[in-house]
């Protein structure tokens, strides 16, 4: 049985429903730490007063916000906790939106939520109640001393919590400046280009896909160790087609040799 | 222009699309330095070889990787390199998928690709796959390796641009089965309280407008700043008593809250969240 991270209670109108909340993902990445080169030894961080030039233990560090150039002000660590808000041990869904229209790029982190003890009833009334309405709620979530706005979802089966981004945090595609061709592509090259991925449209499944590259940093680390010298491969840059039409030509002539490529390493 | 954090090319196909990709969130986030609270003084941090007990220069410091067992091994980004060589520098698209049927767990982090070049054969393969993914309603599926990382991504057209999300994998998202999901027969909604519940949500529901959900902590945060400047001293504010009244039974509060929607007070969507 996992452990909860978070006990409270979700709320809807009048409705209470006890949750417990559970991380809904974990990370399988290979660490690795800094060393010097020269003698392989670990690197350790020192926090060293600018001024005095002596090492400062944590517990005589405060927070400083620089409000002009080298001028700060200071703020105790327990002042900026202050700032995530009334703690309390409820979420109340404030508003639902219909549930196509949140964007995935909102999403951050995902949470899963349980019954909470005597919950089960309501629990599952607000699950099946989401999925009938397919709606999701948004609400407020004080959790580690800050207040995130979360969206909350029903899953196959469980309650689903998402943490999510502001709208000000995502960069709009339009202050990218992004260079116009001299000429849009054309009917045909669009065409062709449809039939492309049509040949190589098939449905998303997520556990065909493995992460053999943690697997493969696994064996490159063994194989250093055995004091093996590991070639570079050169890799030649491959450039964009002076010729458009030709490529996406030569594209579908090639359509089921694409295909298979796809398929051969997961 | 954000700073572009990997480039090579996404291949669609024989057509490749030489691109950079840039981060598409930004940071708003208020950033601290540490200080030393006794002079007020900034904190540096050094790194300091564990060994010599020396500060030891950035060109000096390279990545190890710990063995199972004790002991470990240096490994160099061109030596991590020789481990996938292509997807360290193409984006294959192996497949198209309908971005309804990716359940949204699997998102990870957003970021825009950018065409490499302002060259015409470049800006115009990026072009056709912005036009074809927006004329389709298709995403594209791939893999590549940033930072000695390999990511699953799904690419799709966004206002004339392509956005490029890195998926979870699989294995990365927990199976729910030791959640106490009320799964059991007994626990099922009657009907009756099934309507009642979606009348509540449906009473509740309005249109999603990203832009007026704003960030209150951001802005307590400013604020707690702004009255420190002023000399003011802050303090947490005491936890609200949360115990909820507890409703007599589900079908009592379902009734309740949709005759105080139903009433004379309108329920306040929007007013809710400037409080």
């Amino acid at each position: 049985m996992p452990r909860s991270i978070w006990n409270g209670t979700i709320t809807f109108g009048l409705i209470a429903v006890p949750v417990k909340v559970y991380s809904a993902t974990e990370s399988h990445t290979i660490h690795f730490h800094q060393v010097h080169d020269e003698d392989g030894a670990r690197i350790k961080q020192k926090r060293v007063c600018s001024k005095e030039g002596k090492e400062v233990p944590y517990k005589e560090v405060a927070m400083g916000y620089e409000v002009r150039g080298g001028e700060y002000v200071m703020l105790e660590k327990e002042e900026i906790e202050a700032a995530a808000g009334q703690r309390s041990h409820t979420i109340e869904l404030e508003q639902f939106v219909d549930r196509e229209q949140v964007d995935p790029v909102f999403y951050n982190r995902t949470y899963y939520l349980g019954a909470g003890s005597d919950g089960e009833d309501a629990y599952r009334l607000l699950h099946d109640a989401l999925e009938r309405a397919e709606r999701t709620g948004l609400g407020r979530w004080v959790f580690h001393n800050r207040e995130y706005l979360v969206a909350l979802r029903s899953g196959d089966d469980v309650l689903v919590l998402h943490t999510m981004r502001f709208a000000d945090e995502l960069v709009g595609a339009h202050k990218l400046d992004i260079p116009a061709p001299s000429r849009k592509p054309s009917e045909r090259e669009l065409d062709m280009a449809e039939q492309l991925v049509d040949s190589l449209h098939k449905r998303f499944r997520p556990s065909a896909f493995k992460d053999s590259y943690q697997e493969r940093v696994r064996e490159l680390i063994a194989r250093k160790a055995k004091g093996e010298e590991i070639e570079v491969p050169e890799y030649e840059e491959p450039e964009a087609p002076d010729d458009l039409m030709a490529a996406l030509e030569a594209s579908l002539g090639n359509g089921k040799k694409s295909k298979s490529q796809s398929r051969s390493r997961s | 222009m954000p700073r572009s954090l990997w480039s090579g090319s996404l291949s669609f196909g024989l057509v490749n699309v030489p691109v950079v990709i840039v981060t598409a969130v930004r940071d708003l986030d208020l950033h601290f330095r540490q200080l030393h609270e006794k002079d007020g003084a900034p904190i540096e941090v050094q790194r300091w070889c564990s060994k010599e007990d020396v500060e030891v220069p950035y060109e000096e410091i390279t990545h190890a990787y710990e063995l199972e067992g004790g002991g470990q091994v240096i490994v160099s980004d061109e030596e991590l390199e020789a481990i996938e060589p292509r997807r360290t520098r193409t984006i294959e698209i192996e497949q198209f998928v309908d971005l309804g049927e990716v359940d949204p767990i699997y998102f990870d982090h957003p970021y825009y690709l950018l065409p490499a070049g302002s060259d015409d054969g470049s800006t115009r393969a990026y072009r056709l796959l912005v036009d074809v993914m927006a004329r389709t309603d298709r995403a594209a599926f791939g893999r590549f390796v940033m930072r000695a990382k390999e990511y699953l991504a799904i690419v799709r057209a966004h206002d004339r641009a392509l956005m490029l999300s890195t998926m979870l994998f699989a294995d990365e998202v927990r199976a729910t089965k030791d959640i106490e999901a009320a799964t059991q027969k007994s626990h099922k909604p009657s009907a009756e309280q099934l309507k009642a519940a979606v009348a509540v949500i449906e009473e509740l529901s309005g249109e999603w407008e990203p832009g007026e959900w704003k960030d209150h902590y951001r802005r307590r945060l400013q604020d707690v700043v702004a009255r420190k400047r002023k000399g003011q001293t802050i303090k947490a504010p005491e936890p609200r008593e949360t115990a909820p009244e507890e409703a007599p039974d589900l079908m009592a509060a379902l009734e309740q809250t949709l005759a105080e929607m139903r009433g004379g007070e309108k329920s306040g969507k929007r007013q809710k969240q400037e409080a």
